[in-house]
């Protein structure tokens, strides 16, 4: 059986999900199975960069329009009916859903998104992923083939380096209105690659929360910082130790602090060496978002908080009156230095 | 200028919230139980279905009408939420009564049961009680039944749903709605505005930023994390005012859906639940002062390892 | 001679150190209020005097000084400990106000397993408290929504009652003996006794006298064993409030004593219910606890008689026993409900009043058509009966209303009292009690002589002895 992984290079993410395509396969893939890359590009420039990141020797590449990702099918629907590739893989995210579930959809295949592990049997795949806000894992069996998968982005702990040279199988160009070749064109979907809707698609100067995904060191606060100036005075704390800052929902949705803050099952999963959880609970839901931290320091004036037993270090206490502490003292230390 | 028809599909879900350590606990041998537990919004779907209320709101400043609808697929529990909507303003107010068995959400099961004997080989569904789980784990049903409506009942061009929903938290319906209808779809969504030519100007939150778009009708737009969060509340009396307009019940078969033929056709079953052990040390740092502590934590846990990072 | 604010500030700096003088401006606007005035405080928009100091007492001799302090400079001061307060007994009515905060004494001082009573410093949290007893197999009996944030000294300053009432009685039924701190700084301690008929009961010049009359310090409550293991719930749907009341009016006559007997009408059963609920049905719960035997017998005599009214419908009792666990409010369900507010300006306020048997529908009905006909942008207007007694029950309306057209500083003028006011007429018109577990505050003191009648010779007699200088939370209880 052969696998294709999807790398969206239209988007600023490319790194990240080459590097969650590269850890999955490596320990979230069971079965046998051989694969190549598709590299999704919309700028010459990028090209020898993305190449690059691609977790697999076998490369093709696809030039496609930026955001324009119902561009992007013809030649993966064509891949997906047309050759033996039983299993599409793309990293987890919004582009990484879109692409799968359309693919699914035109070439009669199976869906799941966020996949922790997958194994392929002869006649189905078997996958585990989180449901019910993280509360569970969920075991799946996808039967029709394709099966169309995105994978959990968080695999920074073991990831398997990509290869150091890579074989370009094929280059196609869909990046025009018209003239697509080796289209089959899916009637149902005219509409999509008729009109033009997002022709003036404009990404705003917006933070990224790249820098949470790929963060070393996270200082999350929950609505124990009780008020937008004690979130403020933890976002404080952690720029002086040097910490990337994100945020619970609850604080999200207070607008405490802002949205691209968010940690857990609606915001950003990542894998930090050390995370400080400040005045959050720690429910199921965010801590989705930093459970493959390496270490975790939970500061809660509640011993019953989920947090405390799923910390390795507590610090029972208000989480401001400790993080402007540990501020001060890493700060220090650092200035010593 | 035409008016914009907006249908805005919304899921009432157990509040999963209220489930104790100890239900989940027993979820991998039982199944989830949500009978008991009260019924919320799905949150993006809330989100939503307030957004739409306030492009309506706008596109009536700019002299553009919206004509607004909602649609649920699900049991009475959906009803007064619907009754809610119509106080609103939403003129087009409809259920779907879909399930396995007809109307299963009507025949007062609403929990999931993933059966230990999970993964028995062979048998299709193996493990969940599909009666119980409704349309839960069944993302292609649902994307089936909403397209369907708007192609042969709705005939709306602007398609506004929350991006993903509890138990399966998959974010793949809006997407498969969107092939589908033949449409675009933007995911993430946080604004929605009225140009007033028709347009819509669309903030989303994409994967590296915030995407602002200038679109036209038809289109999917999936609501993510906006800050719009909360449902607006009608009073009493517009409630009197509108308590005779019409809420559409319609079966699957009115979609010209059978709904056991969909489910066996889903690509991706569920087979079983398993537990989560989150546990670490949890090892409490004593301390007279938050000071005592913080140099604690410092000097016994992160000294070294702050070097590194 | 008034004294200024920096005056104020450097006496109180003498007597606790500065350290616990807290004039932090923000903090000091912020404790301005209380949750009487929730939409103001979302809003960030603060109309009271602001006050002097907060000033964190950490014993019984500190909140003696500065009484004493507070008694020579005539200076107004205000007593808080968990700062839940809902009806504007915690707000600074008059300028350079000293807040004295009890929090800071949050001693839990004895447990005693075979006496059964627990005497705690006011700053304790009920919820602390609660969580040491259960480690021992028993409980407080007193569980008001607030337990997770409530301390012990102001739930016994407001007269606090809790879900299980119907079996433990309220906070008045609980406290064995106390220490409180009057004006003068004079020390008294009630001792505790299982029962007294030395004369009049004193406790109940410090209960429930919402800081008006003295400073609570510490407080001895009764404590009970715990079996929630014989836990029984029962729930019915039923179509009219009348009928409802006379269920629980037949439960009560006929003897038995659930910890828990309510009865939700329609619109707030559908805030609860509405997943087994129809819109129109009014929910009727109990809750039966304690040793196995009285708890079984409890629920069947219980069941018997609501068998005997046809209109009632029994449900299954996981929907109750599965939202009963589920019903405190600790500051994550506040936090989220303010936000709901602040998007929507839909705004929900609760009143609660008391009344017989014979009174308690009429009130219901002719107050809840009234705020319908003549209050404004009301969203939701209902209620629930959930502390009821041999002669009669409380009501506990619960509204919602859209703030349209006002700022937040208006919200309490143009809604919120109006709304108090039609059910104070309502409830006084017909012998009830204008305030059945909130406490009087500042914002039902308007009708405190209407509430008395003739016994008010007697409280404001209490004022005038114990408070001669008028310094003790000036405008809650008795009107400026």
């Amino acid at each position: 059986m052969r696998f294709a992984a999807l790398l969206d290079g239209t988007v600023a993410t490319a790194a990240v999900q080459a590097q969650a395509l590269a850890g999955f396969l490596g320990d979230g893939l069971r079965g046998d199975l051989a694969g190549e890359t598709f590299v999704l590009y919309c700028d010459e420039r990028d090209r020898e960069r993305l190449v690059d990141l691609a977790p697999t020797r076998d490369v093709r590449l696809v030039k496609t329009a930026a955001r324009r990702p119902e561009r992007m099918f013809d030649c993966l629907t064509a891949a997906a009916r047309g050759g033996d590739t039983a299993l599409f893989l793309a990293a987890a995210g919004a582009t990484g859903t879109e692409i799968v579930t359309r693919l699914a959809c035109r070439a009669g295949g199976g869906v799941l998104t966020d996949a922790l592990t997958i194994e392929a049997r002869p006649q189905r795949l078997v996958c585990r992923k989180n449901v019910y806000s993280n509360h569970l894992v969920g075991r799946f069996e996808l039967r029709a083939r394709p099966w169309c998968v995105t994978v959990d982005a968080c695999w920074n702990d073991t990831r398997r380096s990509p290869s150091p040279s890579h074989t370009i199988l094929s280059e196609s160009d869909e990046s025009g209105d018209a003239g697509r070749p080796g289209a089959t064109t899916d009637t149902r979907a005219t509409g999509a690659t008729g009109a033009a809707p997002f022709a003036d698609a404009e990404l705003l100067e917006a933070p990224s929360s790249g820098d949470l995904a790929k963060s070393r060191f996270l200082v999350v606060a929950g609505y124990g910082a009780a008020s937008r100036e004690g979130t403020e005075r933890i976002a404080d704390a952690a720029r002086r130790m040097g910490a990337d800052f994100g945020v619970s929902r609850p604080v999200a949705m207070n607008a405490w602090a802002p949205m691209d803050r968010l940690m857990g099952v609606s915001g950003t999963r990542a894998a930090p060496a050390l995370c400080i959880v400040a005045g959050a609970s720690g429910a199921p839901a965010l801590y989705w978002g930093i459970e493959k931290a390496g270490l975790i320091v939970a500061v809660n004036p509640d011993e019953r908080a989920p947090i405390v037993a799923n910390s390795d270090a507590a610090l029972l206490d208000d989480a401001v009156a400790v993080l402007e502490e540990l501020a001060e003292i890493v700060a220090g230390r650092r200035t010593h230095e | 200028m035409s008016a914009v028809r907006v249908l805005v599909c919304f899921k009432v879900t157990p509040d999963f919230e209220a489930l104790r350590e100890a239900d989940w606990a027993a979820a991998a041998t039982q199944g989830v139980q949500t009978r008991y537990v009260r019924r919320v919004l799905n949150c993006f779907d809330e989100s939503a279905l307030e957004l739409a209320l306030g492009l309506s709101d706008a596109a009536a400043r700019l002299g553009v009408t919206v004509e607004l609808g909602a649609l649920s697929i699900g049991g009475r529990e959906v009803d007064p939420y619907l009754k809610t909507l119509v106080a609103l303003g939403y003129e087009r107010a409809a259920r779907v009564a879909a399930g396995a068995d007809g109307d299963i959400a009507d025949t007062d099961a609403a929990g999931v049961g993933v059966g230990a004997a999970a993964g028995a080989a062979g048998v299709d569904g193996a493990g969940l009680d599909r009666a119980a789980s409704g349309l839960d784990f069944a993302p292609a049903v649902v994307a089936s039944i909403i397209a369907s409506y708007v192609l042969r009942a709705d005939h709306s061009d602007l398609l506004v749903l929350g991006c993903r929903s509890g138990p399966g938290d998959g974010g793949t319906v809006p997407f498969r709605v969107a092939e589908a209808l033949g449409w675009p779809c933007l995911t993430r969504v946080t604004s929605i505005e009225p140009l007033g030519d028709g347009r819509l100007r669309v903030g989303a939150m994409v994967d590296d930023g915030l995407l602002r778009v200038t679109l036209r009708p038809p289109c999917v737009l999936a609501v993510g994390n906006a800050l719009v969060s909360h449902l607006r509340a009608p009073t009493l009396k517009d409630r009197l005012e509108r308590r005779e307009r019409r809420i559409d019940v319609l079966a699957a078969a009115d979609l010209g859906l059978d709904i056991a033929a969909e489910l066996r056709r889903e690509a991706c079953v569920p087979t079983a639940l398993e537990t989560i052990d989150r546990r670490r040390r949890g090892a409490v740092i004593a301390g007279a002062t938050p000071r005592d502590k913080a140099r604690t934590l410092f000097d016994s846990y992160l000294s070294d390892l702050i070097e590194t990072l | 001679m008034h004294l200024s604010r920096e005056a104020i500030v450097e006496g109180l700096q003498r007597i606790v150190g500065p350290a616990d003088v807290i004039t932090d401006r923000r903090i000091l606007v912020e404790s301005s209020v209380d949750n009487f005035r929730k939409l103001q405080n979302i809003f960030d928009v603060h109309t009271m005097p602001v006050p002097a100091a907060i000033v964190m007492a950490r014993s019984t001799e500190q909140v003696a000084a500065i009484l004493r302090f507070a008694g020579e400079h005539t200076i107004n001061v205000i007593p808080r400990t968990g700062g839940t307060a809902t009806e504007g007994g915690l707000e600074s009515a008059v300028p350079d106000s000293i807040i004295i905060d009890g929090s800071a004494m949050n001693r839990i001082v004895d447990i005693d397993a075979y006496d059964m009573q627990a005497t705690c410093q006011c700053g304790v949290p009920l919820q602390a408290l609660e969580d040491r007893v259960r480690e021992l197999g028993l409980t407080t009996g007193h569980s008001p929504q607030s337990k997770p944030v409530a301390h012990m000294g102001g739930l016994v300053a407001t007269r606090s009652i809790g879900q299980f009432s119907t079996l433990y009685g309220g906070i008045e039924d609980m406290v064995v003996g106390l220490e409180a701190v009057f004006p003068g700084g004079i020390v008294t301690r009630i001792k505790n006794v299982p029962r007294r008929a030395a004369g009049p009961d004193i406790r109940h010049v410090v209960i429930g006298n919402e800081g008006a009359l003295c400073f609570i310090t510490e407080v001895t409550v009764k404590l009970f064993p715990y079996f929630p293991e014989n836990n029984v719930f029962l729930g019915y749907t039923l179509k009219d409030m009348k009928t409802g009341f006379e269920v629980l009016r037949a439960v009560m006559v006929n003897g038995y004593k659930p910890s828990v007997a309510r009865v939700y009408d329609p619109g707030d059963a559908g805030l609860h219910f509405s997943h087994f609920a129809a819109d129109d049905d009014c929910v009727l719960l109990f809750m039966a606890e304690g040793p196995a035997g009285i708890a079984k017998a409890t629920a069947d005599g219980i069941a018997a008689i609501v068998a005997g009214f046809a209109e009632c419908t029994r449900v299954d009792s996981a929907y109750i026993e599965t939202w009963f666990n589920d019903l405190c409010w600790g500051p994550d369900k506040i936090t989220a409900e303010d936000e709901r507010i602040r998007q929507t300006l839909n705004v929900n306020r609760t009143t609660e009043i008391s009344a017989d048997w014979s009174s308690i529908n009429d009130i219901y009905q002719a107050a809840r058509a009234r705020i319908i006909a003549e209050i404004p942008d009301i969203t939701m207007m209902g209620g629930h009966s959930s502390h009821s007694y041999i002669n009669g029950t409380n009501m506990y309306f619960n509204y919602f209303f859209n703030v349209v057209g006002v700022g937040p500083e208006e919200e309490t003028a143009k809604y919120y009292l109006p709304i108090i006011g039609i059910i104070c007429e309502e409830t006084l018109k017909r012998g009830g009690s204008i305030v059945h577990h909130h406490g009087m505050g500042k914002a039902r003191a308007p009708w405190v002589r209407d509430e008395y009648g003739s016994s008010y010779y007697i409280l404001e007699t209490l004022k005038h002895a114990f408070d001669p200088e008028g310094i003790m939370n000036k405008g809650t209880i008795f009107p400026l």
